[in-house]
């Protein structure tokens, strides 16, 4: 499971026009830089959960961890147990 | 507050924090205020989440006789630094990582709000007078600056008590507003925990993005009274599971700040089938003026009244435009350091001073106002009031824009969509990353236009100016990607 590229995916399509905007990279910022907006993150949020199989609670979401693929894939891996860079096991789970 | 000082005041996560012991705080930052120089009627930032601090810091401010100036830290740095500058905030209580700090506007002394608490003298604080301002709220101008709204504390507790009476707010109530301090909406619950002893729960900041959660917080935290635009309702009943539960302590649901509508209105009221749930209406300048309480099976084909006037409240119709004007107790004092643009808003009629709300009205067969639409280009988005004009002012200041236009049209699960039409120097790209990071370092997020479409020619009528029916036309067809549907 590549996250990064699921999450960016999901963006893309969700809030570039068609999906096709190739300057979205990982260190994009996305809500500081303006690209997604609160009801925005709700469905983030919700795909990210539902996808990936992990349930936060608002203390772990705030907008400097969603600001970006790469940290949403950090955030993804802690909640797993996983550390990025260290392990990169696929846990599959959540699909939805 | 002095009631039963050990009740809990504040309730934020496992952190309960008593009415004893909120007062002893507030008393101790207001004389450490005080020692730092702030004197009545000082503007004192607030640039805090809703957190317990940020509670004490308000009373605090008000404590000291000052006026409490709430600013999202989320805001671009540039906005923060205009209101703080318009306002001549001699104070800044902002949160470092979890920790208030607090600071001379200018840079020149930070303390930390433990060594604030240290500084507190024994020194007597002044008694406030009604007429004196208590807020300033910073909402969106037309002309590309925000404006800030000066409330007196007459103003607002005349809603503040009016509401307490009206919904039998008590000891027994855990209210839950999870609107930021600088939503007119958190007045509400913040005074009347400490006119009526209610306990204020605060909801996290980021739980607004998690609907799923609010459900769940309405039955843990036993909510009895809940406070929200009416979008968040909505996205509780669709993506939260909110009708499959029940709230046994959920008594009072009350909702501003926007359309509200009828079906997810009457779908709200199904799943609650034994609280009152009612619509209030007002602008930044009035707060509430009107209220609706939707009857049990209301009508869902339409959306509800804003209804009949609050007490305090004195409301005319203009006659030629329908506009509502409101005067009465609850008024503004004007825009901070904006005389000019405060007599625009404000009409003097037989000697009573009445503002200019711009939204028109007409009134149904039972005596309630009806919300019929706005005279300007101001619009409603998530309880949010956003000035066209501000966009593209922002979309100017772009050296690849030539010229731009933000328009507006209703979708029926989304409510107010915003879409910027930009035209580009010749020669010049942009891709929408670029045009909406742009837009965010100078706009709230609130304020961002969902979508940005370049155009090669702009509709323009025969005097030059440009056709903003032709665009808005061309944005209701554009599907939700921003092409042409």
């Amino acid at each position: 499971m590549d996250i990064k590229a699921e999450v960016r995916q999901y963006v893309a399509k969700k809030f570039l026009a068609d999906g096709q905007d190739f300057a979205l990279e990982d260190t994009t910022p996305l809500v500081t830089g303006g690209i997604i907006d609160s009801i925005g993150m709700v469905g983030l949020i919700a795909f990210v959960e539902g996808r990936f199989g992990v349930d936060f609670m608002p203390r772990e979401v705030d907008v400097h961890n969603f600001d970006t693929v790469e940290r949403i894939e950090r955030l993804v891996l802690n909640k797993l147990g996983n550390v990025p860079s260290v392990s990169r096991q696929d846990r599959g789970g959540g699909n939805v | 507050m002095e009631r039963s000082p050990s009740a809990p005041a504040i309730i934020e996560g496992e952190r309960v924090t008593s009415f004893g012991e909120l007062f002893r705080l507030a008393t101790s930052l207001a004389s450490a205020l005080t020692e730092c120089g702030v004197s009545k009627g000082d503007r004192i930032g607030l640039a805090l989440p809703k957190t317990t601090e940020a509670v004490v810091s308000v009373f605090a401010a008000l404590f000291a006789g000052a006026v409490y100036v709430p600013i999202d830290p989320r805001w671009p740095r540039e906005r923060v630094t205009v209101a703080l500058e318009d306002c001549a905030a001699r104070i800044v209580i902002e949160d470092s990582d979890g920790v208030p700090r607090i600071r001379d506007s200018r840079g020149a002394t930070t303390i930390s709000w433990t060594e604030a608490l240290a500084r507190a003298s024994a020194r007597p604080l002044k008694e406030p007078n009604s007429f004196d301002p208590a807020f300033i709220l910073f909402t969106s101008g037309s002309t590309g600056r925000p404006k800030g709204v000066v409330i007196s504390q007459r103003a607002v507790g005349a809603f503040v008590s009016w509401s307490a009476g009206q919904f039998r707010l008590g000891s027994t109530d855990r209210i839950a507003c999870p609107a930021p301090l600088g939503f007119d909406l958190s007045t509400f619950d913040l005074f009347n925990m400490a006119l009526r002893g209610a306990t204020c729960v605060l909801v996290p900041e980021s739980g607004i993005w998690m609907p799923r959660f609010l459900t769940r917080f309405l039955l843990d935290e036993r909510i009895t009274c809940w406070y929200s635009v009416p979008s968040l309702l909505t996205l509780m009943l669709q993506e939260g599971g909110f009708a499959g539960r029940r709230y046994p302590d959920l008594r009072l649901v009350l909702f501003a700040g926007e359309v509200f509508p009828g079906p997810s209105l009457a779908r709200l009221q199904a799943a609650l089938p034994y609280a009152t749930c009612a619509n209030l209406y007002g602008p930044t300048e009035t707060n509430v003026v009107t209220w609706y309480e939707a009857p049990s099976g209301f009508d869902p084909s339409s959306p509800p009244p804003i209804g009949k006037p609050c007490p305090y409240a004195d409301l005319k119709v203009d006659t030629a435009t329908g506009e509502l004007l409101v005067g009465g107790d609850s008024l503004m004092c004007g825009y901070w350091g904006r005389s000019e643009e405060t007599d625009r808003a404000v009409e003097v009629l037989e000697g009573k001073r009445y503002y200019r709300t711009g939204d028109r009205v007409s009134t149904d067969a039972n005596g309630n106002y009806v919300f019929q639409g706005r005279l300007d280009r101001q619009v409603k988005r998530r309880g949010y009031r956003i000035e066209l004009g501000e966009i593209e002012a922002a979309f100017a200041r772009h050296n690849a824009i030539l010229e731009a236009a933000a328009v507006t049209h209703s979708d029926p699960e989304y409510g107010a969509v915003i879409t910027a039409f930009v035209r580009l120097r010749p020669g010049e790209a942009m891709s929408l990353i670029e045009a909406k990071a742009h837009c965010a370092k100078l706009l709230p997020a609130y304020m961002l236009p969902d979508r940005v479409v370049p155009l090669s020619v702009m509709p323009k009528g025969s005097r030059g100016k440009i056709d903003y029916r032709v665009l808005a036309l061309r944005a209701a067809g554009l599907g939700s990607d921003g092409h042409q549907g």
